[in-house]
């Protein structure tokens, strides 16, 4: 009964958003108020149905309906409820029952919000959105069912994945991704609209940056919180190697990255718009290209849970995308050209060329790199794949080079840029720089990209915070305010300007992280008998004892646990395990991190003896890890004070309560 | 020259295109077996109902080695009727041997009482020795060895009945219908 919910839901989805999809376009032809109407109402249905379809299969799964197939494969009798709610994006036909969630949750918010405003963009942009959102459903009416059925009906499921369980960090992670890979649709669409009907002036860009934003700032808090995961669960004591699924995280946020920046030349300045448009299709479609690659089975990845019938239609749907979208864009080639150069060599639009050409490189480095393997395949046959080596090889001098940038684009005027104020602007800077780069020297820091990095930021973060400290000053002596009020009222009146600043001074605080954590790790692997004792970086590793017993969760899954104390900088003690799930080939290792702002003590169990008790353990010293995460969630702030709405016309402000809890200043803007 | 700009648009799309499309019908996780033309790892084990087979038995007899698991779901469940079915139409020609994948003797019998016992034996494979010497990287694989105890073929993943009949003829003298 159930499960014939979900699927009809499905059903009427798909009827829903083609139905929206052609009603647009007949209302962007003729005008008609009532068709548009029609189509919003259409969208807003699909999103129903869509949550319909999601209740449909969180109940399948927490009643363990073995019956839906979906069910059998990712669930058992034993299943935790909280696992059981999760598990509704654990494989493949339930994610794109989530992903259609989200994706028509984007529209109709999106739809609704505007519908009286942006009249001759809006049809346009809803017929695209409801085109995309019809093939997620055609995707489950067709080859990716979630609710199909098993014959005959098992008696208990497989379970879920036993990495998926091991977390609870995938609970935030995949919806954190998905809202970002599903929001992205919406730039993409505008662009669509600005092309279809030639108006390509600001306006779209000008609306399309805030929706830009925010699925930006998801896909970013889900590439950290994956990269998390991967550190905490995956147990090699890193966070990021370069695994197709990463990529493709990564490639739409790099060229999401990109329109980001070039938006605010084509807004600003008028300039880049051709290249404005490339970014927003190449963002849709790289979303389109990543599934395909992780979920079809093309490309090995620890993610490919299976291989799916899904392939062909995501190939199908990727290259309608990519050449519809670019035939209109070559199209519109004459509507685009024209629009202002940049006019100096050393100056803001320069600067903002520049980073797009290095987001792009990087781009097609990481594209390069993760299909290869597949051009290897198709030519020669052979089997090959490319490591972390090859990707830090070539990407490091881009990253390096957009450090760079980062910190002297915002810093330089827009038109041209005199040397004399850059000479002025970066002296103090770059000795500082110089400073850190031989202090870090001294206390033993030799890998030169670290070093190199370590020296940039410095710089970097010296022009930003130079360029903050100016600004706020001159608003302290103008208006007579404390150097804390005027730079918050200074930042909270230039909302984009400072919630960019902030933003970069978090990747900042990233990029020395990564830096310094993969420059200056240590980690040695030791075999212990019980009551011996190791040391690593500072710290003692004392093993107690080896414990084999069932997890007290789940009795099917057996735990090989070795107790350690350890002492140093950090003391306590910790347990680290393999797991043995029944479903799963490999134990599963559950490192244990022990985590301080300075360093993460990181210990996993690689193997053990139960006759005597020795365990042998890989023992990781990982400097600054945390600030990659700390850095992360400042991105997310940072980028929140951006999109936060400007506020215009008269402003409320309550000043500290505790001095004066009824002092409120109204002040004219 | 103007018109060149169109150009532009199967330039990208058909490049990529060719690329993802060739990238079906291989799997990427699949290496070829560096056991192909090569004598099959010998073996003496015990079976579910405690008898013992090994490799020598079934010498100057074409055989099929099926490593597969009861936690392989649904791949291994799939694939178990193709082969039940060719151990009950080419018995005489063929020996089938199950072999146990990392899995428990009572899971094992479970399945089999569930999906159905055709049998053939299925040997309990202890450390799993055997699966590394055949260089088994996850189940189900199957290794086809021919009558001189020469592994022909291996099929990585779930059997069909068209795979069966084609990885067979590798090893049948008179190629399977």
């Amino acid at each position: 009964m159930i499960p014939s919910i979900g699927h009809a839901a499905v059903l009427i989805g798909l009827g829903l958003t083609v139905y929206a999809a052609v009603a647009y376009v007949l209302a962007a032809r003729d005008g008609d108020p009532r068709l548009n109407v029609s189509a919003r109402r259409a969208v807003i249905g699909s999103f129903v149905a869509a949550a319909i379809g999601c209740a449909a299969m969180i109940v399948s799964l927490l009643t363990h309906d073995f019956s839906v197939r979906y069910v059998a494969e990712n669930n058992a009798t034993t299943t935790p409820p909280f696992i059981g709610v999760i598990s509704l994006w654990a494989a493949l036909e339930g994610s794109i029952l989530f992903w259609a969630l989200l994706a028509t949750g984007w529209a109709s918010l999106l739809l609704h919000r505007y519908r009286d405003r942006y009249r001759p963009l809006m049809p346009w942009v809803g017929a695209t959105l409801a085109t995309v959102n019809a093939f997620f459903f055609a995707v489950m009416t067709w080859p990716g069912n979630p609710f199909a059925l098993t014959a005959p009906m098992a008696a208990e499921g497989n379970g879920p994945n036993a990495l998926l369980q091991n977390h609870p960090f995938m609970a935030l992670h995949p919806p954190l991704l998905y809202l970002g890979y599903t929001g992205l649709a919406v730039p993409f669409a505008f662009g669509i609209a600005a092309l279809v009907t030639r108006r390509l002036d600001e306006e779209w860009l000008r609306v399309v940056r805030r929706w830009t934003l925010i699925p930006w700032t998801f896909l970013t808090l889900g590439i950290v919180a994956g990269a998390w995961w991967s550190y905490e669960v995956l147990g090699w004591g890193g966070y990021w190697a370069w695994d197709p699924v990463e990529n493709a995280a990564l490639l739409p946020w790099l060229t999401a990255t990109a329109f980001i920046h070039s938006a605010m030349v084509a807004e600003r300045r008028g300039g880049l718009r051709i290249w404005t448009s490339a970014m927003v299709i190449a963002t849709f479609v790289l979303t389109l290209v990543g599934t395909f690659l992780t979920r079809s089975g093309v490309v090995a990845s620890v993610h490919s849970f299976t291989q799916s019938a899904i392939g062909p239609w995501f190939l199908a749907a990727i290259l309608l995308a990519l050449g519809g979208s670019l035939t209109l864009l070559v199209w519109r080639l004459p509507d685009l050209a024209g629009g202002d150069r940049p006019s100096g060599t050393v100056s803001r639009e320069s600067a903002f060329l520049l980073n797009n050409v290095l987001f792009l490189g990087l781009t097609f480095a990481v594209l390069f790199g993760t299909l290869l393997p597949l051009l290897v395949a198709a030519t020669s046959g052979d089997t090959i794949s490319v490591g972390a080596p090859w990707f830090n090889t070539v990407t490091v001098p881009i990253f390096i080079a957009l450090l760079f940038l980062m910190g002297i684009g915002p810093a330089l005027p827009w038109g041209t840029a005199s040397w004399s104020t850059a000479r002025e602007r970066f002296t103090v800077p770059l000795g500082l720089g110089v400073a850190v780069t031989a202090s870090a020297l001294a206390i033993g820091l030799r890998e030169p990209t670290s070093l190199g990095t370590l020296g940039l930021a410095t710089v970097v973060g010296s022009i930003m915070v130079e360029e903050i400290v100016r600004g706020a000053r001159a608003r302290a002596r103008s208006r007579n305010e404390g150097p804390a009020t005027a730079t918050w009222r200074l930042a909270t009146r230039n909302r984009r300007r400072y919630g960019g600043y902030a933003v970069h001074l978090s990747v900042l605080v990233m990029a020395v992280a990564v830096a310094v954590s993969s420059g200056l790790a240590t980690d040695r692997t030791v075999t212990l008998a019980p009551g011996e004792t190791a040391t690593i970086g500072g710290y003692e590793i004392t093993h107690d004892r080896l414990v084999v017993e069932p997890l007290s969760s789940d009795a099917r899954v057996i735990e090989t646990r070795a107790e350690v104390t350890y002492a140093g900088p950090q003391s306590g003690s910790l347990g680290t395990a393999l797991r043995d799930y029944p479903n799963s080939q490999a134990a599963i290792a559950t490192p244990a991190v022990r985590t301080s702002l300075a360093e993460d003590l990181y210990v996993t169990l690689l193997a053990s003896d139960q006759a005597t008790g020795t365990v042998t353990l890989h023992l990781f010293v990982n400097p600054l890890v945390v600030w990659i995460w700390i850095g992360g969630a400042m991105v997310g702030i940072g980028a929140g004070f951006a999109i936060w709405p400007e506020r215009r016309g008269r402003r409320v402000t309550v000043e500290r309560p505790q001095r004066a809890p009824a002092a409120v200043t109204i002040e004219g803007a | 020259m103007r018109h060149l700009r169109w150009l532009l648009v199967p330039l990208v799309v058909i490049p990529l295109g060719w690329l993802l499309v060739s990238g079906f019908g291989r799997d990427p996780r699949e290496i070829r077996s560096p056991l192909a033309g090569r004598t099959a790892p010998e073996w003496t084990l015990t079976s579910l109902d405690g008898e013992t087979l090994s490799s020598g038995d079934l010498a100057g007899r074409p055989y099929v080695v099926n490593f597969w698991a009861s936690w392989c779901i649904p791949a291994c469940v799939d694939e178990h009727p193709v082969l039940s079915d060719a151990h009950r139409q080419l018995g005489e020609e063929v020996t089938i041997v199950g072999m146990l994948y990392n899995d428990r003797p009572a899971d094992a019998e479970a399945f089999l009482t569930r999906y159905g016992d055709a049998g053939y034996s299925h040997l309990i494979d202890p450390d799993g020795r055997l699966a590394i010497e055949f260089g088994v990287t996850g189940p189900p694989e199957t290794f086809f060895v021919d009558a001189d105890g020469i592994v022909r073929d291996k099929q990585f993943g779930p059997l069909t009945p068209t795979l069966m009949a084609e990885r067979l003829a590798t090893i049948l003298p008179s190629a399977a219908r």
